[in-house]
């Protein structure tokens, strides 16, 4: 038998008890909004036994532990998942700009059907598909009219829209490369501060959890939290000590571990102006499979850099084929061999600086002293329509045809891979949610709950009390 | 599955998202009436349709071509009008000129045959938008050269053109050469306009030689020699007027070609570009309801908690 006074403390302990479950339900109410906890719930055991003569009798209730509610599984699914958003979304941030760099873009009521429409200032030709066929029907109508200044002036501007249009979007795509550059700088600066903290947060719970025993909750979420905004960047490896702490790695090698930052990354340059990364202490080089930081290095090695290179490619090619066409005709003032073109790349590209001073000096004719002669002209003419064999034996215009293709095909996959990555997550976050989700109406459910205990621990008491003193006034 | 306040909330913000970007979509394909702007809308499209896009302004190209020579072979043929009726009347002097003529009646003709060799020489010599119809192409001087003696007797016309026609692109891999070169001496290449070695025409000489004989009297010559030749010129502007004739038909028939072409093309373009509008509409039309329907139904549930039944 416990007697009036185990009872009564029975009933104070049943207090604390209900009262524990009022203040984490509280705590649960407090952190609805907060993404990274992770509701609590107030373990009860019944308190030890005491032996009597009829068998063992309680002694009420005690709380053993205050638990959250997470799953190592989701939470290293939604870490790997987190990479994969990292990847694609540097991907098509990437792309995207590439896009609007190359400025290829349709728009069908700026356009009449004789090309003559009176909203033709509006844009009709945007991109360098449009400027690419505009210089070879400048060249058809020198053909048709060779002795005609007028229709050579056309062709000088056009030519030299066309190429100012491959200088910029070579400049623009120059550009984009260095912003990703800088922007890797940027993110690995973001994941060493994460690493330290993770660092740091790993040394607090074992100084929250060694003296007292029992998990620092809250210490844990944030941990979790900011272990997730790393995988952001870079898909990680992590294991959890017995001792509460978490081991960061990448490809192997070891970044955090216990409470220490063991190395850091850093950026550097493989002398061809493309960062890469590798670690800080060992300088071992680094190649994340996965995260922005991956993500990021393969759109400017792989898709930026091949279509870099096919810009180059295609304006070597439109210069030398024009020029070598070019040669050969002869000026309306009797010139010959002069280079239509100037500059080797898409960057240097260029009218001859004669020919845009005097239109004269287009070499169109296939004979001196016939300015009415177009051979040349329509031999340029005809280029347009003339497999290159160094462009895969394409057509100028198929070539850069099939290079916005394929960058649209880049960009559609990213966008793709990225909703499908969007209903992953948020499939992991609703199962997450559904494990460690705070809800209101639970919340104030338990919070009745524990009230009416309370309460009626209370009751418990003032009985107590009343039989207590009916227990004193036996003796008056 | 234990659903929170939170996760509703998430999910519902989710399915807004959602909404909002497909009404956006289908909005902006409704205002533009196309289907693809960018590349990534859809790739292969795109690709097909910068070709399409590419080979409409190559036609439109050779469709203008086709303008300009259609305007040339007009004024050509204008030309050759005019020097039929030169050879003409040199034609009828020739047979007016028999034995019966008095020595004045013949010098008059003379004058007026040296009239009509002026007259030749300055339709042949004319030029169109900047350049001579009948040099060849040589079309930066004029291409007959006419000398005369200080009586004012023609002595020479001499051609300085050449025997080369420039070819006009009028369509891929098609060329259309239209000028027709004054002379031809080099008995090879397109046929000379008044004189050519392979037909014995040469209607300059032949007009001097019958100025020459008017002046000389000499009616027998004009009759046996000089108005057989004259004829023969008189063949040979007639075969260049012929072929005038079907060039331009040839033009004509290009010209309305190209333009069922550019037509046909457009048509291609608004089948790879082009929303079906009534479609689109439709479904952003659904997309709307569903939008409204979330945002009701959604605030409904917001609002509701355990809370309001407590006291």
């Amino acid at each position: 038998m416990l007697g009036l006074f185990g009872t009564l403390n029975l009933g104070t302990r049943a207090l604390q008890t209900q009262q524990l479950g009022v203040e984490v339900a509280g705590q649960n109410l407090a952190n609805v909004n907060n993404p990274a906890y992770a509701r609590q719930k107030v373990l009860l055991q019944s308190a030890p036994t005491l032996p009597s003569l009829i068998g063992p009798q309680g002694t009420g209730v005690e709380a053993v532990a205050i638990r959250h509610m997470r799953s190592a599984i989701l939470d290293s699914q939604v870490q790997n998942e987190q990479s994969v958003g990292g990847f694609w979304t540097a991907q098509q941030n990437a792309l995207q700009t590439a896009q609007a760099n190359l400025g290829e873009q349709l728009d069908r009521l700026a356009q009449g059907l004789n090309g003559s429409s009176a909203v033709a200032e509006a844009g009709t030709v945007s991109g360098l598909a449009g400027e690419l066929s505009g210089l070879f029907n400048a060249f058809r109508a020198v053909a048709a009219a060779p002795h005609s200044l007028p229709e050579r002036q056309v062709l000088l501007a056009q030519a030299q829209t066309l190429s100012a249009r491959f200088n910029q979007i070579a400049r623009r795509f120059d550009q984009l490369t260095d912003q990703l550059n800088t922007g890797l700088g940027r993110d690995v600066a973001t994941v060493n501060q994460l690493l330290a903290d993770i660092a740091r947060l790993n040394d607090q719970i074992v100084n929250a959890e060694l003296p007292l025993g029992g998990i620092a909750n809250d210490l844990r979420d944030t941990r979790q939290q900011k272990l997730e905004e790393l995988s952001r960047y870079l898909a990680i490896q992590t294991a959890l000590a017995p001792n509460g702490t978490v081991s960061v790695s990448v490809n192997g090698i070891t970044l955090v571990a216990d409470r220490n930052v063991l190395d850091t990354i850093e950026t550097y340059d493989p002398s061809n102006g493309r960062l890469l990364l590798r670690t800080a202490n060992g300088s071992a080089p680094l190649q994340p499979t996965s995260g922005s930081l991956a993500g990021t290095i393969e759109v400017r090695d792989t898709t930026l850099a091949g279509l870099r290179g096919d810009l180059d490619t295609l304006a070597s090619q439109i210069i030398a084929q024009i020029n070598a066409v070019h040669r050969t005709g002869y000026s309306l003032t009797g010139e010959t061999g002069a280079d239509f073109f100037t500059g080797t790349d898409a960057i240097t590209m260029a009218v001859s600086s004669d020919l845009a001073a005097d239109p004269a000096r287009v070499q169109a004719a296939g004979r001196a002293g016939a300015p009415g002669d177009n051979t040349v002209a329509l031999a340029l003419a005809q280029l347009a329509d003339q497999p290159v064999a160094a462009l895969g034996n394409r057509t100028f215009q198929d070539y850069y045809s099939q290079m916005v293709a394929q960058l649209g095909l880049g960009l559609r996959n990213a966008n793709g891979q990225l909703a499908d990555h969007q209903l992953v997550l948020n499939l992991l976050h609703r199962q997450r949610d559904a494990l460690g989700g705070v809800s209101l109406d639970e919340e104030m459910t338990d919070l009745i709950r524990y009230q009416k205990a309370y309460e009626a621990s209370a009751r418990l008491i003032v009985t107590l009390d009343e039989m207590l003193e009916t227990v004193l006034s036996l003796k008056r | 599955m234990r659903v929170t306040g939170n996760a509703f909330a998430q999910s519902l913000l989710q399915q807004i998202h959602l909404l909002t970007s497909r009404q956006y979509r289908l909005q902006n394909q409704v205002a533009t009436g196309q289907r693809i702007q960018n590349p990534e809308d859809d790739p292969a499209a795109m690709q097909r349709a910068l070709g399409l896009q590419a080979e409409t302004a190559t036609l439109q190209q050779y469709r203008a071509n086709l303008d300009t020579l259609k305007e040339r072979a007009q004024v050509t043929f204008d030309a050759l009008k005019a020097l039929k009726r030169v050879s003409d009347r040199a034609t009828e002097l020739a047979t007016l000129a028999d034995g019966t003529r008095s020595r004045d009646e013949l010098r008059i003709y003379a004058a007026e045959v040296t009239q009509l060799i002026h007259q030749a020489v300055q339709i042949l010599n004319q030029k169109h938008r900047g350049a001579h119809l009948f040099g060849g192409t040589r079309t930066d001087q004029p291409p007959f050269v006419l000398t005369a003696d200080t009586d004012g007797r023609v002595t020479s016309v001499t051609y300085q053109g050449n025997a080369d026609v420039a070819l006009t692109p009028i369509d891929q891999g098609v060329t259309f050469g239209l000028d027709i070169p004054g002379a031809n001496l080099t008995g090879a290449g397109p046929r000379g306009l008044v004189s050519d070695t392979r037909t014995n025409a040469d209607l300059f000489a032949h007009l001097i030689a019958l100025q020459d004989r008017l002046l000389a009297g000499d009616t027998n010559a004009i009759a046996q020699t000089v108005r057989p030749a004259l004829l023969q010129d008189e063949e040979n502007l007639l075969y260049h007027i012929g072929n005038q004739g079907a060039l331009q038909t040839r033009i004509e028939t290009a010209i309305s070609l190209a333009d069922k072409r550019l037509l046909a093309l457009d048509q291609a373009v608004s089948r790879e570009v082009d929303a079906d509008l009534a479609d689109t509409l439709v479904r952003l039309n659904q997309t709307q309801y569903a939008y409204q329907a979330a945002l009701q139904s959604g605030a409904g549930i917001l609002r509701l908690s355990l809370l309001d039944f407590l006291r």
